[in-house]
């Protein structure tokens, strides 16, 4: 009898166990989607953290305004040297909201082309970061003194990268459609941009529109400033 | 009333699969029902050579480890060539669940029209 009830118990055992456990993952799994929830976490920390980036945001400005409040109590005797300096190099380091001659670049995917050419690569008809970066990069060239892309100001540590289908600038997510704005010699840089990543994305189709304005405003960077490694030498 | 034991380890056994707490990932549902199935046709098949009196408890064991075994292969080789072969295992142990069941219903009714064959005899003696 010993003999037949041993493998029937081990055979019990699991039958036991594996019915109890699917029994219970079944009533689990019925709004059970690994990856939907997963993505939903995503999104839902990535909207929390870009709330909480705005607030810091808005309290890095009102810091700001105080400083300069506090900055234009004091006119007297050297300050005044100092001031000017200061507000010289705020400018050339971008936190200051700047005005001046120069282009507004707006470009978009070439949605119509991908509608034409469906069985196309998609990629093809969709503006890149490195696009972007081409552009900026002539800009430079061209003379530009100060350049945002889509209300971002470039700064010194400003970064232009690819995050799946969206671009970071600032550690901020900018999508199509881009506007470019820049300060600086409207000829030098048309012609800079037309010869080179502007050029090659017209003849693309690409929907692009250049316009020049003698009052262009640029806004200032809104982050905040860490240059934990680098001191004056 | 020997048979107590094997229901008591039935008991444990979903005792401890309701006791676990361990997250299986979603691609191994599959396979977890097919272990349903494996071991569900293993306890119907043993309880039917019971009533046939010819249990051979290593032929029943290794059975159900095969068993399990070649299913999870034939689920595993369907995900890989995108043919649901698992629909196989369910079908063979579905089909072999209800065989041993009608095999150990025919044996548990011979075996009362006997005695009370038996028990008439008796009366009619």
């Amino acid at each position: 009898m010993r003999k037949t009830i041993m493998p029937l118990l081990i055979i019990c055992l699991f039958a036991g166990f594996f019915l109890a456990y699917q029994f219970k993952i079944q009533s689990k799994s019925t709004s059970f989607d690994a990856i939907s929830q997963r993505n939903n976490n995503l999104i839902t920390i990535i909207q929390d953290l870009e709330k909480e980036i705005a607030n810091q945001e808005n309290q890095i400005e009102a810091m700001r305004t105080q400083l300069n409040e506090l900055q234009s109590q004091n006119n007297q005797g050297k300050l005044q040297e100092y001031q000017t300096t200061l507000t010289r190099a705020k400018i050339e380091a971008g936190l200051t909201p700047v005005i001046g001659k120069g282009l507004t670049i707006t470009l978009d995917d070439n949605k119509e082309g991908l509608k034409d050419n469906p069985t196309d690569d998609p990629n093809k008809y969709i503006i890149h970061y490195e696009h972007i970066l081409n552009l900026v990069n002539e800009l430079k060239i061209g003379s530009a003194e100060a350049i945002a892309i889509n209300g971002q100001r470039l700064i010194t540590t400003s970064e232009i990268r690819c995050v799946g289908n969206v671009i970071l600038v600032n550690m901020t997510r900018i999508a199509p459609p881009f506007e470019i704005k820049a300060i600086g010699s409207p000829k030098l840089m048309n012609e800079s941009i037309l010869m080179g990543q502007l050029g090659t994305l017209k003849d693309a189709n690409f929907p692009i529109t250049i316009v020049e304005s003698d009052e262009l405003v640029i806004p200032a960077y809104k982050g905040d400033l860490q240059f934990t490694y680098t001191a004056q030498q | 009333m020997w048979f107590i034991i094997p229901v008591l380890g039935l008991i444990l056994g979903v005792y401890l699969g309701s006791a676990v707490t361990f997250q299986l990932p979603a691609i191994y549902l599959k396979y977890m029902s097919i272990a349903v199935l494996a071991s569900l046709d293993s306890v119907f098949g043993g309880i039917r050579s019971i009533m046939e009196e010819k249990f051979d408890g290593t032929i029943l064991l290794t059975g159900f480890f095969t068993n399990a075994l070649l299913a999870a292969l034939l689920t595993y080789l369907g995900d890989r060539l995108g043919v649901d072969l698992y629909y196989a295992a369910v079908f063979a142990f579905g089909v072999r669940l209800f065989q041993n069941l009608a095999a150990i219903r025919h044996h548990f009714l011979t075996r009362l029209r006997n005695k009370r064959q038996v028990k008439q005899g008796e009366s009619n003696e």
